[in-house]
């Protein structure tokens, strides 16, 4: 490395500049519209609606937004809402995607090219939302958490990067653990699973975000308001601009005149507050997505 | 089951000790080596029955009169005919292709651009760092993305208002406006996906072979003669591969982006298929129409996938599977 740069012209050195000048930019316009609410959320709300959208530092700390927020009888419902929806839809996920994926990946299990067949007509066809929703509404499940929790129980392609993961063990230690007397799920347990540790926490990540990023089959599926996930509360707040059920009539008068602008902050503060448990995770994201994105989507 | 029935049958050929008349015992001995396998597989080929088989067979209700009191009575084609002969559908359809062209068009190359240009970033940190920031928007959910865009596109204080301001123009609402909105949708497309999409072109960039870069350098190519003679033709297949991909998926112009992105007065500009499916299905009740209308997209999307899967095979050799 030293070499070539002792190598570089002024010329390669200012198209360098040029190149990272370019990518810094997409940074900053990544990321500015983030922080910019994020300094929105925790200023001082009088001072909100003179704010500008270029700012990413707050004007006047206040951490009003946030204890309206975190005290909202709606906000707190739709935070553990999210929370159960995401922890049991992705418990099942996984468990039920590993056991299904470590069968297709023995290579003499028989009805293995049916199954697969069965997997892949899943994926080029989908009937869609009304056939969806009719079944919900047949099993009985429509306005209750099932109804999101069991949502693609398996989806398709996670199954497919697993069951190419599993493939890739060699088959030697599965060999040897049979022949040691092990049955077919102690095998999985005792050798797969530990083995394929990256992989599983791959889908993990997958489906945790999916779940906790999901919002239309809640809408659609949760006419129960006290059933919705942060994902609805927010977008019946942001984007539905429903200020009053939100906020509620009394917090309502305290803010207007004074400040309508509050309204801009709640909005922020909202976004935020849905964004922070991906920004939690967001290291593991990219440690093991980033992985399983390059190994596992495109090979074939 | 009969794939599998043959392939026992091999297997028992194959141990030489067995006669032909055996398939029973085949079987049987199959039986007892795999029963765990299918205990275990049990739950997942349940699921997959129930929320993808079933709601296949759900949507028969297209060739169907709905009555409130069953048994709903079959009208063939009835439907369709209805939809085909509908201008709002037409309208929608329309909408959906121009959208998703200009997606491929201007959203597609992105990530290209995004994947060649961080690939010229020797700096580990600094690139670690670049990355890190232009994948996030991919882990939002399109609500979130949405009330980022309202709020950066807003009249009042948006930031992008405010950055056209210094330059003298009048603020716009570009949130409701119908000259607007679909390149609201194609620019929240690119924030979301132009970093992130780069990775699989990234990974392609690495699986290049150093020698090639090291004979350019050696022939004294400069930078943009290696990226155009070596690392471009080595990711052809990549984005040979995704651009059919994407077109593949040509009438899904994404429910999730326009249905949060979308308002009264935009509507009619960025209907698609899908919305539309959902407003006359959901909200309106008209659920036989409605299944017809994503019935249609699902088998004309189904056929694009195939070929498109087929001819990505042929071409590069890697299939969408």
């Amino acid at each position: 490395m030293a070499s070539r740069n002792d190598r570089r012209t002024p010329l390669e050195r200012t198209e360098y500049a040029i190149i990272v000048s370019a990518m810094l930019l997409m940074v900053v316009v990544t990321v500015q519209p983030i922080l910019n609410l994020a300094a929105i959320s925790l200023s001082d709300p009088a001072r909100v609606p003179r704010m500008s959208g270029l700012s990413i530092w707050p004007d006047g700390f206040s951490l009003d937004v946030w204890t309206l927020l975190l005290n909202h009888p709606n906000v707190r419902q739709g935070v553990m809402n999210s929370i159960l929806i995401t922890g049991a839809g992705t418990l099942i996920n996984v468990t039920f995607t590993a056991l299904m994926a470590w069968g297709l990946s023995r290579p003499g299990l028989p009805g293995r090219r049916f199954l697969f067949v069965m997997v892949l007509i899943t994926i080029v066809f989908e009937p869609g939302i009304i056939p969806d929703y009719f079944i919900n509404k047949r099993l009985g499940l429509l306005d209750t958490y099932w109804s999101v929790i069991l949502y693609k129980a398996v989806n398709a392609w996670y199954l497919i990067i697993l069951i190419r993961f599993f493939e890739e063990i060699p088959k030697e230690l599965l060999e040897a653990s049979e022949l040691d007397g092990a049955n077919a799920f102690q095998v999985f347990w005792h050798v797969v699973l530990p083995l394929a540790r990256p992989a599983l926490a791959t889908i993990t990540l997958f489906y945790l975000v999916f779940h906790w990023n999901e919002f239309f089959r809640a809408m659609i599926y949760l006419t129960d308001q006290s059933k919705w996930p942060l994902q609805v509360v927010l977008r019946q707040f942001v984007i539905g601009g429903d200020k009053l059920s939100m906020v509620g009539v009394q917090a309502m008068n305290q803010f207007t005149g004074a400040s309508q602008l509050s309204i801009r902050a709640l909005n922020a503060g909202m976004i935020i507050l849905t964004i922070l448990p991906i920004l939690i995770i967001y290291p593991l994201i990219l440690k093991f997505f980033t992985k399983g994105t390059m190994s596992g989507a495109l090979k074939g | 089951m009969v794939a599998g029935d043959e392939q026992r049958f091999d297997a028992a050929l194959d141990d030489g000790n067995v006669p032909i008349d055996s398939r029973w015992d085949a079987f049987v001995r199959g039986l007892r080596r795999w029963w765990p396998y299918y205990v275990m597989m049990a739950p997942g080929i349940f699921f997959f029955v129930v929320f993808h088989y079933l709601p296949i067979w759900e949507a028969k209700i297209a060739f169907e009169q709905v009555r409130i009191i069953p048994p709903n009575i079959w009208v063939g084609w009835k439907h369709f005919e209805t939809l085909f002969t509908s201008p709002v559908f037409w309208q929608v359809m329309a909408n959906t292709l121009i959208i998703s062209g200009m997606k491929i068009a201007f959203v597609f190359p992105v990530p290209i651009l995004v994947a060649l240009l961080l690939n010229e970033i020797r700096s580990g940190p600094l690139r670690k760092f670049i990355q890190s920031a232009i994948y996030l928007p991919h882990f939002l959910s399109w609500v979130v993305i949405a009330g980022i865009f309202i709020a950066a596109l807003s009249p009042s204080g948006g930031v992008v208002n405010q950055i056209t301001g210094f330059f003298g123009l009048a603020p716009r609402s570009y949130m409701t406006d119908t000259g607007a909105i679909r390149w609201v949708l194609v620019y929240s497309e690119m924030w979301r996906s132009g970093g992130w999409d780069s990775l699989l072109y990234l990974a392609a960039i690495i699986a290049i072979d150093q020698q090639l870069y090291d004979a350019a350098e050696m022939d004294g190519a400069n930078r943009w003669q290696k990226i155009w003679y070596v690392t471009i033709p080595g990711i052809v297949p990549t984005i040979a591969t995704l651009f059919i991909l994407n077109a593949g998926m040509f009438l899904s112009a994404d429910l999730n982006q326009v249905i949060n992105l979308s308002n009264d007065v935009v509507r009619s500009t960025i209907d698609i298929v899908d919305t539309y499916v959902y407003r006359i299905g959901l909200q309106t009740g008209e659920y036989s129409l409605a299944t017809a209308a994503g019935l249609f997209k699902a088998v004309l999307g189904m056929l694009l996938i195939v070929v498109a899967h087929n001819v990505s095979k042929r071409l590069t050799g890697k299939g969408v599977w």
